[in-house]
């Protein structure tokens, strides 16, 4: 009997714990009296991390987006653009931008350094989601009506594109810059040309919405999953899916993939109660496995980002908002 | 078939539409006809929500026998904002069961139908719960709407009784951040009798012309 519990204790319990303690809560923010961070409100991430995990950005429930040192939780800034409701929030790739989207489609890009406006851009309504370009130049926002993409030096708009309904949830940049992919609402992932806005391939391999896509960093895969909860990984000039990765109880909900293209950040939505957004899997694409299992009861995941070889996430928790590392 | 013109002029020799003896019978037709046209207002879109799911099969008893929740039908005609009847507009709805889940494996509370040559449509569901993660989001059935020519309509149809409203959804709408526009929240009207009601709502459409 003592060696049938202790090779359940090896085999079940050992790794379990190894996986529950592998994330780390390293800052904890205080937010005023009377104000949280935003949680989900119908899709999009409330809060963002700058890629070199100094910053962190959240929309707050007194509807201003505020913007801390992610090391000593000091407030750096707070953004009252009297623009209408922040929906999501986004840092450029080399961290000197931020832009925000607003309820009723405005998109606001600030400089790091002078927290000035840089570019004002009209958007749709009810954007969900936000992408910059590797190199910073380029911005596209997605929400219910189009996507968008725009070329930050000159403010001109390069692509406008829409699926034939519902609109898109999420978008990714491939690393050269040359193309975008969006999860759409008629259940398709389309991948378009920036420069044109033309079509280049779709995915047909969903039944349900994808919300979540990313490219990998060498731009031949694309990740994508959503309401199946499974990850498709597909063959980006074909639209090929060529692999899966196993499925979960909770639907998927953002999905990030490191910058050496080994691992991928999965933040799942309960099936079950919506607003419960707070199991994160680090899943090791090569192998197919999970590196870190991590769950927490009365927190919900707003945002995160691979910080190196680390993925920082936000959480918001009460009137705290709490930053966490993986593995 | 007969045109609307035709009608009506069957109407006047037959004495059911009658016209002032000094006023030409075909100008007034014209008018009469171009007024039935008027301009509708367009139906508040709504956003798709996460899950609409493909391939959904044509079927419009979305309730199967014995199913918990409040019998509902849910009925109306599809216009356009010219007044023009749609019949050939394809309606697809889904919603959740009565205790807020959808399915996501099948296609349970998933239909679609062509509407009829009056431009009706009908489903025979339940009313949907609200969802389990007592958040705010109303009780509501989506609506995609695709007739050629026209603009695709994709909206959600909300409920009057919805508690969150108090009674008073003109006012208390705004409850669900996701509800845009009162316009989409219908009356329930409930017939039958206390151990068998019925909710019954009406829900008409106008799509915007391409």
């Amino acid at each position: 009997m003592r060696s049938v519990i202790a090779v359940f204790w090896v085999l079940y319990c050992v790794p379990m714990a190894v996986l529950a303690q592998s994330a780390r809560q390293h800052t904890t923010i205080n937010l005023p009296a009377g104000v949280s961070a935003r949680r989900v409100s119908a899709l999009g991430n409330q809060a963002t991390i700058s890629r070199t995990g100094a910053l962190v950005a959240s929309v707050c429930t007194d509807n201003v987006v505020r913007v801390w040192s992610a090391r000593s939780a000091e407030l750096m800034r707070t953004l009252n653009e009297n623009a209408g409701a922040p929906r999501t929030v986004r840092f450029s790739a080399d961290g000197r931008m931020l832009a925000v989207a607003y309820q009723r489609g405005a998109v606001k890009v600030f400089d790091v350094e002078s927290w000035n406006v840089t570019h004002d851009l009209t958007g749709t309504l009810h954007i969900h989601g936000l992408a910059f370009s590797p190199d910073s130049q380029r911005l596209a926002a997605v929400g219910a009506v189009a996507a968008q993409v725009w070329e930050l030096n000159s403010g001109k708009s390069l692509a406008h594109v829409s699926p034939p309904f519902g609109g898109s949830f999420s978008v990714s940049f491939s690393p050269n810059g040359k193309l975008f992919a969006t999860a759409d609402g008629d259940a398709f992932v389309r991948v378009y040309d920036v420069s044109s806005g033309n079509l280049q391939s779709t995915v047909q391999g969903f039944l349900l919405e994808p919300m979540a896509v990313a490219f990998s960093p060498d731009g031949k895969t694309l990740l994508a999953g959503g309401v199946d909860k499974t990850i498709s990984m597909v063959e980006s000039a074909s639209g090929q899916t060529f692999r899966t990765i196993p499925k979960q109880p909770g639907l998927i909900w953002s999905l990030d993939v490191s910058t050496d293209g080994k691992e991928a950040a999965v933040v799942y939505r309960s099936a079950e109660s919506f607003s419960d957004i707070n199991h994160i899997i680090l899943w090791d694409l090569v192998k197919g496995t999970v590196l870190v299992d991590f769950q927490k009861p009365g927190i919900t995941i707003t945002g995160g980002g691979f910080v190196g070889e680390h993925y920082h996430f936000a959480a918001a928790s009460g009137n705290q908002l709490t930053l966490w590392s993986m593995p | 078939m007969l045109t609307r013109r035709d009608i009506l002029q069957k109407c006047v020799a037959l004495g059911s539409v009658a016209i002032a003896p000094h006023f030409c019978p075909e100008a007034m037709l014209a008018v009469f006809q171009e007024r039935e046209k008027q301009v509708r207002k367009p139906t508040p879109p709504d956003v798709l929500g996460p899950f609409y799911k493909r391939l959904t099969p044509m079927n419009n008893m979305l309730r199967a026998p014995g199913d918990p929740g409040v019998p509902l039908t849910l009925s109306g005609q599809v216009f356009n904002t010219r007044g023009d009847i749609l019949p050939d507009a394809i309606i697809e709805i889904w919603q959740a069961n009565h205790q807020g889940y959808y399915d996501l494996d099948g296609y349970r509370y998933r239909g679609k139908l062509q509407t009829d040559n009056s431009g009706a449509y009908g489903f025979e569901s339940v009313i949907p719960g609200h969802y389990p993660d007592k958040s705010r989001i109303c009780q509501h059935t989506h609506y995609l709407v695709i007739a050629p020519g026209h603009k695709t309509l994709v909206t959600q149809l909300y409920f009057a009784t919805d508690p969150v409203f108090e009674g008073d959804p003109a006012k208390n709408y705004s409850r669900d951040p996701l509800i845009e526009s009162p316009e989409l929240i219908r009356p329930v009207m409930l017939t039958g009798d206390p151990n068998e009601v019925h909710a019954k709502v009406q829900f008409e459409l106008c799509l915007e012309l391409l």
